[in-house]
């Protein structure tokens, strides 16, 4: 990476203290000189808007500098491009000054041969150089510069350069005050500054602000979310990887979302993560960091934050006939992941706790003719579900649950039948696949079950006379046969009590 | 003259003991499932340890019942065939009669109740619907029981229209039971606190004239209108005395 665009925030080590007191008088007789110098370039930068002309010295400098490949080594074997861009270098702040200005020990004539154990070292000597000019005092108006001054005291020095580049030094505020605090922080964080790991990743801290302002935090000031951080304050932080820092950001949130800090608690994925799988989502994850919208009303935005993990089930979920309608029909009252997983108690989909509760999960839309009635579905599933085998044995165990100590059986729920993202079409060409797959999955649990097995199941259908003529009619005989006996019992049990009531 | 007659010998006690023990257990572990919402059934699953160990009570109570019943229409059968016992249970054209005859005396058309034999017509239809109720509900509970075994045999249909059976004729004997023969053996007026008699095998000569006058004449070698005749006469004398008071 060219040292000119290396505009870093360093998540550096501490590095032993470097004495000034030579440095300083050794560049002393410059100083004033710079100051004069930068002054002028300042003014002619602004009044003609036209690169400022090169020094003789820089131009000298630059026959060699200019030239892509050439690195500088230190004795650690670490390196730094050592090329200028001379574009960059005349629009910058200090285009005017002479290289020498700022490389005292250089000069037309010059150029001694340095040696510094690591690059650290020479950034950290170079960054005194920059504050002969732009003196503490100075530099101390703003805190992020006076937590950096304190952190040096504390032997960690800063290196200038990390922030505001080298030879492509700009003027990062063009006035001192600032409206609000969105503006003070966007003076640096409206440019590309990025943030580096101590295991070398990065990450850019360019914020975009009218992303941010169209934002559902749109309102909101940058230290409600960053906390510890304000015009005063500006705390160096250092984060192992960029995933550490993730984890921590993500913290924020529950200052106002306790509800959902407290339910992403319970979760899978909440479980996962303190079982040491640090990729395992935490809120910024799904819902991004600045630029925060609502996604409910935008569903297949939902379920495509779900896909950047689980692109598997989502690719299944997407043939699914509730996937196909979503996505290529746009209909809206198709469940997306959410739906069922929630969106922030995330249940582990394989615990029996979860299984237990899909036949409600489905009944929140079966079981409404208000959604599926004008799809022509018929909404006597759950019923019939609940009142077979399955599902009364599923209801008695739910109700067991808590009360007694004692295993549960696997019982089958829709899933079984109907599949779970891959759920299909159960009327049309699918139909028979359903079917077809219906034995298949009767046979999971019931090893023996042959062809005839799965016709012990009505398929939710109530029985006709048509449909299952012994059921219909069994039914249909005992509803006759039942009160007629009633009738007669108590007919029979009254005259009898009258009888002998007259007889005495 | 026998005050007291022999009605049931020590197996049918026996019998009737297993049948009680038994068709309760089956009604209590059978409608705790069909009336399975109801807050009565719930604390019941609850208290017997779980709806698995109420399934599993009532398939083994059903095997006892199943074993008794079978064993019953055995020893009818070889009563019947070899010992050449009455046919006293078969029903016959006369239990329709009596049927009739006693809804008019209920309604005052007739001065006795209608003669009755060894069983009456109220106690055939009992012991019927428990009988042929208790073979339906063994047939279709076993279908319910091992429904893999049943269909590998028969069309999956079977399954669902067994339940259907077998949950409504569940609830057609417990009717008879709970209505028809808890009125006739616990709250008639006749024999109110309880008909002792399938309990200590004896009957009173007062019941057998009530109940089994027929019987009663068979035993005694007289016809139903001397028996009556000259219980009417033995019930004016020892009433006599006390007119004089």
């Amino acid at each position: 990476m060219p040292y000119e665009n290396n505009t870093d925030i360093a998540a550096h080590n501490g590095h032993p203290p470097i004495s000034r007191g030579s440095d300083v008088r050794r560049t002393q007789k410059n100083q004033w000189g710079v100051v004069l110098l930068f002054a002028l370039t300042l003014l002619a930068g602004r009044a003609g808007g036209e690169p400022a002309p090169l020094s003789d010295e820089s131009r000298r400098c630059l026959d060699c500098h200019a030239k892509p490949g050439i690195v500088k080594f230190f004795q650690n074997n670490e390196s730094l491009i050592a090329y200028v861009d001379i574009d960059k270098f005349q629009a910058s702040a200090h285009s005017s000054l002479a290289c020498s200005s700022c490389h005292p020990d250089f000069s037309s004539g010059e150029h001694p041969t340095r040696e510094f154990k690591t690059k650290a070292q020479y950034q950290i000597r170079s960054s005194l150089i920059c504050r002969q000019c732009h003196t503490d005092e100075q530099i101390k108006k703003r805190a992020v510069h006076r937590g950096l001054l304190r952190e040096e005291k504390a032997g960690k020095p800063p290196v200038c350069a990390n922030c505001h580049g080298s030879h492509s030094v700009t003027l990062l505020s063009g006035k001192s005050s600032f409206t609000n605090e969105e503006q003070y922080c966007s003076k640096c964080h409206d440019r590309s500054k990025t943030m580096h790991f101590k295991n070398n990743e990065t990450l850019s801290l360019k914020i975009d602000v009218l992303l941010l302002k169209t934002s559902v935090h749109g309102k909101l000031s940058c230290s409600d979310c960053h906390f510890g951080f304000s015009s005063e304050e500006h705390p160096q932080r250092n984060f192992r990887t960029r995933r550490d820092f993730t984890l921590a950001s993500a913290e924020s949130c529950r200052r106002c979302h306790f509800d959902k800090y407290t339910k992403t608690l319970e979760s899978i994925h909440y479980t996962v993560l303190s079982q040491g799988k640090l990729n395992a989502p935490v809120c910024t994850d799904c819902h991004g960091s600045h630029e925060i919208y609502r996604v409910g009303k935008v569903r297949t935005e939902s379920a495509r934050r779900c896909q950047r993990c689980h692109e598997k089930e989502y690719d299944t979920y997407a043939r699914s006939v509730h996937g196909n309608a979503l996505f290529n029909e746009n209909n809206q009252d198709v469940p997306v992941c959410v739906d069922c997983h929630t969106a922030h108690t995330i249940e582990d989909p394989l615990s029996m706790n979860y299984r237990e509760r899909i036949p409600e999960m489905c009944s929140n839309c079966h079981a409404k003719k208000e959604v599926v009635g004008k799809y022509g579905l018929s909404t006597d599933v759950e019923k019939t579900y609940l009142s077979d085998f399955h599902g009364v044995s599923l209801g008695l165990y739910k109700m067991q649950k808590g009360k007694l100590d004692k295993p549960h059986k696997t019982i089958a729920v829709c899933t079984d039948c109907h599949g779970t993202h891959n759920i299909m079409n159960t009327r049309g060409a699918e139909a028979s696949v359903v079917k077809t797959n219906l034995l298949k999955r009767c046979q999971k649990c019931h090893a023996d079950a042959n062809e005839h097995f799965p016709d012990a199941w009505l398929s939710h259908y109530e029985p006709t006379l048509q449909r299952a003529p012994l059921v219909f009619l069994a039914g249909l005989a005992y509803k006759i046969f039942i009160p007629i006996l009633l009738i007669g019992f108590v007919l029979q049990i009254l005259l009898h009590i009258w009888r002998y009531a007259v007889n005495k | 003259m026998r005050n007291t007659f022999r009605r049931f010998g020590t197996t049918r006690i026996i019998e009737h003991w297993i049948q009680l023990i038994t068709f309760s257990a089956l009604v209590v572990t059978g409608l705790s499932q069909r009336f399975y919402t109801l807050d009565l059934s719930r604390w019941f699953i609850l208290h017997a340890g779980g709806i698995d160990n109420v399934r599993l009570i009532h398939r083994y109570t059903g095997i006892i019942f199943s074993c008794a019943i079978a064993a019953h229409i055995l020893a009818a059968v070889f009563g019947l065939v070899i010992k050449k016992w009455q046919p006293s249970m078969v029903i016959t054209k006369n239990d329709f009669l009596n049927a009739i005859h006693n809804i008019r005396y209920y309604l005052g058309k007739e001065q006795y109740p209608a003669s009755g034999g060894r069983y009456s017509y109220t106690q055939k239809f009992e012991y019927w619907g428990i009988v042929t109720g208790g073979v339906l509900m063994i047939a279709t509970g076993t279908v319910l029981w091992k429904p893999l075994l049943v269909t590998r045999f028969m069309t999956g249909e079977i399954i669902p229209a067994a339940k259907v059976l077998h949950s409504n004729e569940a609830l057609v004997v417990f009717l008879i039971i709970s209505l028809w023969h808890i009125y006739n053996a616990i709250f008639s007026p006749e024999v109110f606190p309880l008909n002792m008699s399938i309990f200590t095998g004896y009957i009173s000569r007062e019941r057998m004239i009530h109940e089994h006058i027929l019987e009663l004449a068979s035993l005694e070698g007289a016809t139903p209108e001397e028996i009556r005749a000259h219980e009417n006469e033995n019930r004016n004398r020892e009433s006599l005395p006390a007119n004089d008071q």
